[in-house]
């Protein structure tokens, strides 16, 4: 077992679960350092809250061994793995004041009353709701309850902290509020985090590094700059990135895709069938038809604000790219389109792995 | 605006349209008002003039009773008191000195029953006033059998909320077969019932264990639910014989503990069958925080899950104490003298032989419903301060 209040390395090897004959999670393998901040993201059933609730203990692994520091904890009890958890609903006690909801974790430590009503305090005084104390979780708006199940689950200190879609329920002002402080209250403690999320905003932001999961399968683990840079496989590359990439299928021939009758330079060479090219809208550019690696009739052109977004008929397929905000092109204009050879990932589509 | 636009103008309908539409969802329309609670008075009328009728009956003599239904005290008939005086004067011992000391009494009797593991005191027979004794026999016997049936019930109920339990067919077949054989045993070969049970236990656990993996079919929580519940399918009347026999058999005849055991098992269905839908619908992640911040399961269970079912608990007893404060068919074979309960004494001014003393009935007949009624304004309380709660939960 970790030691109390000491940020504890977390280890998943092989762990399998499934209900019945469905396969929630497949050989899955991650390794979460002390005091690291990973996040867990992907689609609805991909298996990040399986595998956060296999942490915690509220679910039992149909095969393989979870550690935390180097302790294996798959048969030990929840509440003995150090570990406080933030649920997406809160999981406040709505008959229990403030002060006693967060006090909850130490009460049934049989903590004194003296260092308990300290130690509420203090973690109050850290999410910033030192004044509701003695409010009841009925009272409070939905910003409000967050901190409250924050406060509870730091109150502890425990060796890992686990967060399942706590932002998901707060209006989106509040939501990008609470993320900063997440960020900086995780970094101040330094307490080992593993925080899941459908929202790629909030993995990008808040991670030292995301693990993608799809269909319980570990797709890619690595920074969020990695993973948008240079994403493993075709998933990664259409899940992270908003506008989504652009993906255009055609045959590898050499270090030439052809598709749609043009050959487009590619950084890397071989010879599939059925390959994959992907680019994201940022790193292509608009050009005069003759200038540009392809060209087609404007589609869309969409003023977000800071940029227009425009998109492309060429031939059976739509390609988005991101303009100067002040682009005049309109509907049915011909219009030709840079793809940078550097910036264009190969997959291959019969495995979506990318070919390098 | 259009000629339709113009119809439906609230002010604009017709007598008809504005008698028979309700003007909003939430609303209903004047006609179906008039009708609602015209239907609502009368319904109350039946309801409540039984009630007025025993009250005002508790006030006549025989003569009144005898002369027909009159209804209108000091009108129709002069009230007196008479019904009420001989409840407490048919017994020497019915003055309030006699009740002040048998109130003592049951202290001392109390204090005696917990301390005999150590200490020998002899309990003391009450000198009887009989409509005292039935009304504290009442009142121990429907607190302490509903306290234990809710206990134990609820605590069934959220076991069977939250655990998944498959009980084996083969395992409960030969669970049933080795009870057959302790009988057979113990009753016919002369074996020490407790050396079979021990040995049919061993039996139990070697066969279940060994014979695994050659029953697959096993049974769910439902099929639980519904076992328990079937409990209650038979007419009581068919089982008070056998139950007779039973308590003879151990000697309890006659005592509150046979009351307060039976009426506890008897209500016991109810209980679990209404508190398991009050826990299945509490939100599962409040006892999975307090599992991981470190509760135990008992913990859960009286800190987190049933101050959030407190409306329905408060339901539940309501409705089991009611049920055992007028139980008759199981009383009437199982207390014989000295723990006989109201409903027994009501029953019992139908003298067969006099006619039905009906102003002496009335009069314990509002006796008893004065408990019932401030109970059910107390415990109303919390039902409807608990649905609140319920209702602005996260």
């Amino acid at each position: 077992m970790a030691e109390m209040g000491r940020a504890a390395s977390v280890r998943f090897e092989n762990v399998e679960k499934s209900f019945g004959s469905v396969k929630v999670l497949v050989d899955f393998d991650l390794e979460v350092k002390s005091g690291e901040f990973v996040v867990l993201l992907g689609a609805s059933g991909s298996g990040k809250t399986t595998a956060l609730r296999i942490l915690s203990g509220l679910e039992e692994p149909s095969a393989g061994q979870v550690y935390i520091g180097d302790q294996s904890v798959t048969e030990i009890l929840p509440k003995y793995r150090d570990i406080s958890m933030v649920f997406q609903s809160y999981a406040l006690y709505p008959h229990k004041t403030v002060a006693e909801n967060i006090a909850f974790p130490l009460k049934v430590r049989k903590v004194g009353k003296s260092e308990m009503d300290a130690a509420t305090l203090s973690a109050a005084k850290q999410v910033q709701i030192e004044n509701l104390l003695e409010r009841y979780p009925r009272q409070l708006s939905g910003g409000q309850r967050q901190r409250v199940a924050l406060a509870r689950a730091i109150i502890r200190r425990p060796s890992v902290f686990l967060m399942d879609e706590p932002l998901s329920n707060l209006d989106a002002k509040l939501r990008g509020h609470m993320r900063a402080q997440l960020k900086h209250m995780q970094k101040s403690m330094g307490i080992t985090t593993i925080y899941v999320t459908h929202d790629q905003i909030e993995a990008m932001t808040l991670a030292h590094r995301v693990a993608i999961l799809e269909k319980g399968v570990l797709q890619q683990l690595a920074t969020p700059a990695e993973i948008y840079n240079d994403p493993a496989n075709l998933f990664v590359a259409q899940f992270i990135g908003s506008p989504p990439m652009n993906v255009i299928r055609g045959n590898l021939d050499g270090n030439h895709l052809v598709t749609n009758g043009v050959r487009v330079d590619t950084p890397v060479a071989g010879q599939i069938a059925q390959a994959v090219m992907g680019v994201r809208p940022e790193d292509c550019a608009i050009a005069p038809p003759s200038e540009g690696t392809l060209s087609g009739k404007i589609y869309t052109n969409e003023l977000i604000g800071d940029h227009a977004l425009v998109t492309i008929d060429w031939g059976g397929d739509q390609i988005s790219v991101k303009a100067p905000k002040d682009f005049p092109g309109e509907m049915g204009d011909d219009i030709g389109v840079v793809i940078p050879r550097d910036h264009l990932f190969v997959f291959d589509e019969t495995n979506g792995r990318r070919v390098r | 605006m259009s000629e339709t636009t113009y119809r439906f103008q609230k002010t604009n309908r017709t007598l008809m349209e504005r008698l028979f539409e309700a003007p909003a969802v939430g609303k209903m329309s004047p006609v179906a008002k008039v009708v609602a609670y015209v239907l609502l008075a009368v319904w109350s009328f039946f309801v409540l003039f039984p009630i007025y009728w025993v009250i005002i009956t508790s006030f006549k003599d025989a003569a009144a009773v005898n002369q027909g239904p009159f209804y209108i005290p000091f009108v129709d008939y002069q009230p007196t008191l008479d019904a009420w005086r001989i409840q407490f004067t048919e017994d020497t011992f019915c003055n309030f000195g006699a009740i002040g000391r048998q109130m003592g009494l049951l202290v001392y009797n109390s204090f005696a029953f917990i301390v005999s593991p150590i200490v020998s005191l002899q309990p003391m027979e009450p000198q009887i006033c009989k409509i005292y004794l039935a009304f504290t026999n009442s009142v121990v016997i429907s607190i302490f059998s509903t306290g234990l049936c809710v206990f134990v019930g609820s605590m069934a109920a959220y076991a069977l909320a939250r655990i998944q339990y498959r009980p084996r067919f083969g395992n409960i077949m030969i669970f049933v077969l080795l009870i057959v054989a302790v009988i057979i045993a113990t009753t016919y070969v002369g074996i020490p019932w407790w050396a079979s049970a021990a040995v049919a236990l061993a039996l139990f656990f070697f066969l279940a264990r060994a014979l695994r993996g050659w029953f697959k079919m096993s049974l769910g929580n439902g099929d639980i639910l519904f076992w328990i519940i079937s409990q209650r399918i038979l007419p009581p009347v068919v089982v008070v014989i056998p139950l007779y026999v039973m308590f003879q058999a151990v000697g309890m005849l006659d005592t509150h503990m046979a009351l307060i055991l039976l009426y506890a098992v008897a209500n016991m269905p109810i209980v679990v069958w209404l508190m398991y839908d009050f826990f299945r619908h509490l939100p599962i992640e409040l006892e999975e925080s307090a599992q991981l911040d470190g509760a135990t399961r008992l913990r859960i269970f009286w800190e987190i899950v049933l101050p959030l079912t407190r409306p329905g608990l408060a339901a539940t007893t309501l409705l089991i104490l009611v049920l055992s404060w007028n139980e008759y068919l199981f009383a009437v074979f199982l207390a014989t003298v000295k723990v006989q309960t109201m409903p027994i004494m009501v029953a019992a001014k139908n003298t067969g032989e006099k006619g039905i003393f009906w102003w002496e009935m009335s009069a314990l007949i509002v006796v008893m419903i004065i408990p019932v009624i401030l109970m059910a304004v107390l415990l109303t309380r919390f039902i409807s301060k608990g649905v609140l709660m319920g209702a602005v939960k996260g």
